[in-house]
């Protein structure tokens, strides 16, 4: 097992060289660069131009900027923001709560609502409430999220006037628990109805397959209650596909949900990420890049020794 | 010498009749008398970018100068009649009032502040400061760009309030180089003032202070108890900038009481505010100029200026163009009538050039082109010697509001006889303004190509770049924005004598004859001059509307009615 992880880490690693170089190629030939947000200035100047691409390093060749950003990102020094002149880090670091806090919140309420939804329509296989919960998977998991988030705001938010429309907190107010949770609940609701999908679609097949299996029928001659049959007997089995995919949506919770953010005006890595983008920030960009996929690399990673470790049946060489 | 008291007569005459007026900006602009300013609330605004730096030097954002209206202050301000006024300084210094003195080719200003200026941290503002500014932009090289700041060859400090900037040219717009103070105290040990607080909270002396910037969600302002016009103003103790996604959801939030004051509606936007009593709008003549530009010469890479376009260099072809344009309706239908018909690039200030372009008469149109030989085919498509009247059409993907102005054009050209190709490009790369970038405008790939631009801070710098026909973009030499390839002797001579002289009235008619030049070769329609749109909860009062600023420049003089 040990030899097994430690040459899975050996491996990530030209592979996350290999997707820094891939990213650092694809920002540099997106059209505008960064200097585009100036060029509607009247003011500004050829001579200005020049001046900020050295002050930023654009004029030196490619592979030179690559190097020096390669260098600096493994000695703790992820450059600094053009926009705001920020460093990256201290960018990152800055929205990595509120996206922690959103994240992990969709987190706990996809767990807590997947195991019991995806395990009532297993056992209660064709009936009414199947065919509804069935129904109602199928639709949230085509649906794309920024129609939903916005349809939400406009029931909740506009129409009915429930919930803020909004934000992470009431400005300007004194910080207020219901306050906080008042502007959760869209946010939250939008990524987990998604997620939720998913989820119950994946326990739901995974617990029928166990149902049918035999040592279920054993457990039950030899005179278990229903319950325990269920809970300890067919979920603990049925639950091991699960972790998988649970392990999957941790860097989620680090990276954040860049529409989501976006339309609810979370102050996150997502949004962070879409201003970044909008104004090609380079180092910015390449710094959430590389975060996001070191963490969906070791998530991979962790997934399948879990997943070895929780089915004594498989085993890695 | 004769020279010299020529130029120094008129800058006396043309400075004495824009004499500065004794009171401050802020003040002068104050809500109506009937309506007694209320002490005290917190007013927020929705702001739909995030600014990333609000350091002066640095900022380079509507939305930061949106935010440092309440903070950041310079050594004077404009009205919206486009006149100078001072802020920080006793008097705009002019030639009359003996604070402007010419020397030749050169320029000296000098500025007398208002005694016992404070910084909003208790600290004393001097002309050591005034110089201070300057070299900061002078220095440091991350800074946005050095507009004024350039043409300044030294600055003297013969006393703390008094400084005397010599400029080394006849810097027109002077009394607008100084508009954002730096504290010299405070920065002038910073080694790289972006890695310090001031990037994000920049002290200033305006009625507001920075207290709180969160990053994607806030920046909180707290009333300056140094400001110079406390403890009586600002009225409101607090402004908070809320950062909100879109404009959309600023008019949702909006309307569900949520924010105060929301900044840069659309002009299909502005019904629904109109009819619901708890809002207000405030719409602002802008000098921003929405156009069609035409291409004179050939359409590809690099094109030769002296070529000529098989379509649309043809004078006729154009003029039938513009005929064809029906402008009112495009404001009316598409602008809910919040914008004017286009005149010229200059409609706004002292020099403003506003003569009409001809009206919307699609039957002179077709008259106009039958007379100039462009026979219409089997399919209702002219030609000439076997050329085909048809055309491209640019402009940035994804405007829904340029998208439809381009439907409408297409129909009503289509009906005189000419056909139209969209041929949209996003505006990262329209607009880029480099031929690097494969700015078609630079590079001359291009037949019509519809954008806006704002004026300079002087209309030379309007007028100058954009018409004479020097800065005609080419391979060699990019950097000009005459992309209509507009060549007239005419017009390069006045342009060079309104550089030549700070007499207003002799810069004015010639940048007159030279707009004129420009609106005869009939290379540029006019669409309409975009309005600065902003809506507010109607309990609070105390806007004021500023063509030359944005909505939040006299944000002391605001107010929340009870």
């Amino acid at each position: 097992m040990s030899r097994y992880i430690v040459r899975r880490l050996v491996q990530a690693l030209p592979l996350l060289l290999a997707i820094s170089v891939v990213s650092f190629a694809i920002l540099k030939v997106t059209p505008g660069g960064p200097l585009a947000a100036y060029e509607g200035n009247p003011n500004f100047t050829d001579d200005d131009r020049i001046r900020l691409e050295h002050a930023f390093g654009l004029d030196r060749p490619l592979p030179i900027q690559y190097l020096s950003w390669f260098s600096g990102f493994l000695t703790g020094d992820w450059g600094y923001s053009f926009a705001s002149h920020q460093p990256v880090l201290s960018l990152i670091f800055e929205r990595l709560p509120a996206t922690l806090y959103l994240m992990g919140t969709v987190f706990l309420v996809v767990l807590l609502l997947a195991i019991p939804i995806g395990v009532l329509t297993a056992l209660k296989q064709y009936s009414a409430f199947d065919h509804v919960v069935t129904g109602a998977t199928f639709t949230f998991l085509s649906t794309p999220t920024f129609w939903l988030g916005l349809l939400l705001i406009i029931v909740f938010g506009l129409d009915l006037r429930w919930l803020p429309l909004g934000g992470i907190a009431t400005s300007g107010a004194p910080f207020d628990v219901g306050d906080r949770l008042r502007h959760l609940i869209l946010p939250v609701a939008t990524i987990a109805l998604v997620q939720l999908g998913s989820h119950v679609r994946f326990l739901r097949a995974s617990m029928l397959e166990t149902i049918g299996q035999d040592f279920l029928r054993t457990a039950r001659a030899k005179g278990l209650g229903e319950r325990v049959v269920v809970l300890r007997h067919a979920l603990k089995n049925a639950a091991i596909p699960l972790v998988t995919i649970v392990a999957l949506d941790v860097p989620e919770l680090f990276v954040g949900a860049l529409v989501t953010e976006q339309i609810f005006g979370w102050p996150g890595m997502g949004r962070l990420f879409w201003d970044a983008a909008t104004r090609s920030d380079y180092p910015v960009l390449q710094g959430i890049l590389a975060v996001s996929s070191t963490l969906i690399v070791f998530a991979n990673l962790t997934a399948d020794v879990l997943y070895g470790y929780l089915d004594p049946r498989i085993r890695y060489s | 010498m004769k020279r010299t008291l020529s130029v120094f007569a008129a800058l006396a005459m043309a400075l004495a009749a824009c004499a500065p007026g004794t009171g401050a900006t802020t003040a002068s602009a104050s809500a109506k008398a009937s309506e007694a300013p209320v002490k005290g609330g917190t007013a927020i605004v929705a702001i739909w970018q995030e600014p990333s730096s609000l350091a002066p030097h640095y900022a380079n954002q509507t939305v930061s100068d949106i935010v440092n209206y309440g903070v950041l202050e310079g050594l004077a301000d404009t009205t919206t009649e486009g006149e100078y006024v001072p802020t920080l300084a006793t008097k705009v210094p002019t030639v009359a009032n003996g604070g402007v003195v010419v020397k030749g080719s050169k320029l000296d200003v000098t500025w007398e502040l208002r005694p016992g200026l404070k910084w909003s941290d208790g600290s004393a503002l001097t002309s050591a400061d005034v110089r201070f500014t300057w070299e900061i932009f002078m220095k440091d090289p991350k800074v946005n760009n050095r507009t004024g700041f350039s043409e300044i060859e030294s600055i003297d400090l013969p006393n703390g309030l008094t400084a005397v900037v010599h400029y080394r040219s006849l810097y027109a717009p002077y009394p607008r180089n100084f508009v954002a103070l730096m504290p010299k105290n405070l920065l002038e040990k910073e080694a790289d003032i972006s890695k310090t607080d001031y990037n994000r909270k920049p002290m200033g002396t305006g009625p507001f202070k920075i207290t709180d910037f969160k990053a994607g969600d806030s920046i909180t302002l707290e009333r300056n108890t140094n400001y110079r016009f406390g403890p009586d103003k600002p009225y409101l103790d607090k402004m908070i900038f809320k950062s909100v996604p879109t404009v959309e959801v600023a008019l949702a939030q909006l309307k569900a009481g949520e924010v105060h004051a929301v900044w840069n509606l659309s002009a299909s936007q502005t019904p629904d505010v109109e009819k619901d009593a708890a809002m207000a709008l405030q719409v602002v003549p802008g000098p921003t100029v929405e156009r069609i530009e035409l291409n004179t010469a050939v359409n590809k890479e690099n094109t030769d200026p002296n070529s000529v376009h098989p379509v649309l260099g043809d004078l006729e072809m154009r003029k039938a163009l513009l005929y064809a344009t029906p402008k009112q309706q495009l404001i009316d239908k598409l602008l809910f009538g919040k914008a004017s018909p286009g005149t010229s690039p200059v409609s706004q200030g002292w020099a403003a050039y506003k003569v009409p372009q001809e009206g919307y008469d699609p039957a002179k149109a077709s008259a106009t082109l039958d007379k100039a030989g462009w026979a219409k085919g089997a399919d209702g498509i002219r030609s000439k010697n076997g050329v085909r009247a048809s055309l491209t059409y640019t402009t940035t993907t994804g405007d829904q509001l340029r998208e439809r102005v381009q439907q409408v054009l297409l129909d009503e050209w289509k009906a005189v006889g000419v056909e139209v190709k969209i041929q949209n490009i996003p505006s990262s790369v329209l607009l880029s303004g480099s031929c690097a970038s494969k700015d078609p405008r630079k590079l001359g790939t291009f037949d019509m190509v519809q954008f806006a631009s704002a004026p300079g801070i002087d209309p030379h710098s309007t007028v100058e770049p954009r018409y004479s026909s020097k800065n005609i973009p080419t391979a060699a030499n990019c950097a000009g924005q005459n992309y209509t390839r507009f060549k007239s002797p005419e017009a390069d001579r006045a342009i060079e004598a309104a550089g030549a002289t700070l007499d207003q009235a002799a810069r004015k008619a010639a940048y007159a004859t030279a707009l004129k030049a420009l609106n005869d070769a009939y290379v540029i329609i006019w669409l309409y001059d975009r309005a600065d749109i902003d809506g507010r909860r109607a309990e609070l009062r105390g806007w004021a509307p500023n063509t030359w600023q944005r909505f939040t420049w006299n944000i002391g003089d605001w107010f929340l009615k009870k």
